[in-house]
């Protein structure tokens, strides 16, 4: 995946297909994980602290409804169109996070499922079947992530 | 002879008076180190959140990276609520903490 242009307002990527059918895996099978409660605050523990808490959950569920609607027009025609050797995505800057924040909810979601190890790259064949599934994912995520970011 | 002693003058001290966001309470809002987060993301979530610069979000990164934590802002407390969720919408760890 690749930056060609940032024209009116719009990134353009090339992707080839192995690619493309990859993001395609990732957008059309989100959420990958449960949504684990976070804390607003780790020294404040009165009652509005604990309101605000409370509404951040709300809203960060809410908000994955709305990621979880947006993945799957992220990759609609109009979007992204065949070209002579691969695919060209078009994306527009609030289409851009919308992508970068699904991107990040499956990487953190699936380093909170393998328990938040310190070493993101372990042996192969010291994982179960399920680690390696939630490891694979959790770098195809980074991957586009760098890719959308690296070079802009 | 006798001494002349000069008057003494209490100095004047000016006290600030205390204003209402004297009385508000503020918060840091931190971003705590999670090593799943790629620094190139870490960084655009902080310039597209804050609109800081790359220096300063880079700086930013680099004190999560290699400390465990960064104060981000100190704010009062409806502002520094929005920025945690902000934060937290792109999965970023954010939390804020009472300033002291």
């Amino acid at each position: 995946m690749k930056l060609v242009r940032f024209v009116s307002g719009q990134w353009q990527y090339a992707l080839e297909l192995n690619e493309i059918n990859l993001l395609n895996l990732l957008l059309k099978q989100f959420p990958f994980t449960d949504l684990q409660p976070v804390q607003i605050s780790r020294s404040d523990k009165d009652s509005k602290a604990k309101e605000r808490e409370k509404l951040l959950n709300e809203s960060l569920a809410q908000h994955r409804k709305l990621l979880k609607k947006a993945a799957v027009n992220l990759l609609e025609a109009g979007k992204i169109k065949h070209q002579n050797e691969g695919w060209l995505l078009t994306l527009a800057l609030e289409d851009r996070e919308v992508l970068l924040q699904i991107l990040n909810d499956i990487r953190v979601g699936c380093w909170n499922a393998l328990g938040q190890p310190a070493e993101l790259e372990p042996k192969v064949e010291n994982l179960t079947a399920e680690e390696q599934r939630f490891h694979g994912l959790m770098n195809a995520a980074g991957y586009f992530e760098h890719s959308l970011l690296e070079q802009a | 002879m006798p001494t002349i002693l000069e008057p003494i003058t209490e100095p004047v001290i000016k006290k600030k008076p205390r204003s209402d966001d004297d009385l508000t309470p503020t918060y840091y809002v931190i971003c705590w180190n999670e090593p799943v987060n790629l620094m190139v993301f870490v960084t655009h979530v902080f310039m597209k959140i804050f609109g800081w610069n790359k220096q300063k979000a880079e700086k930013h990164m680099k004190e999560v990276h290699e400390k465990g934590k960064s104060v981000l802002v100190r704010e009062g407390a409806e502002k520094a609520e929005f920025y945690v969720h902000q934060l937290q919408e792109y999965k970023l760890h954010a939390t804020m903490e009472p300033a002291e």
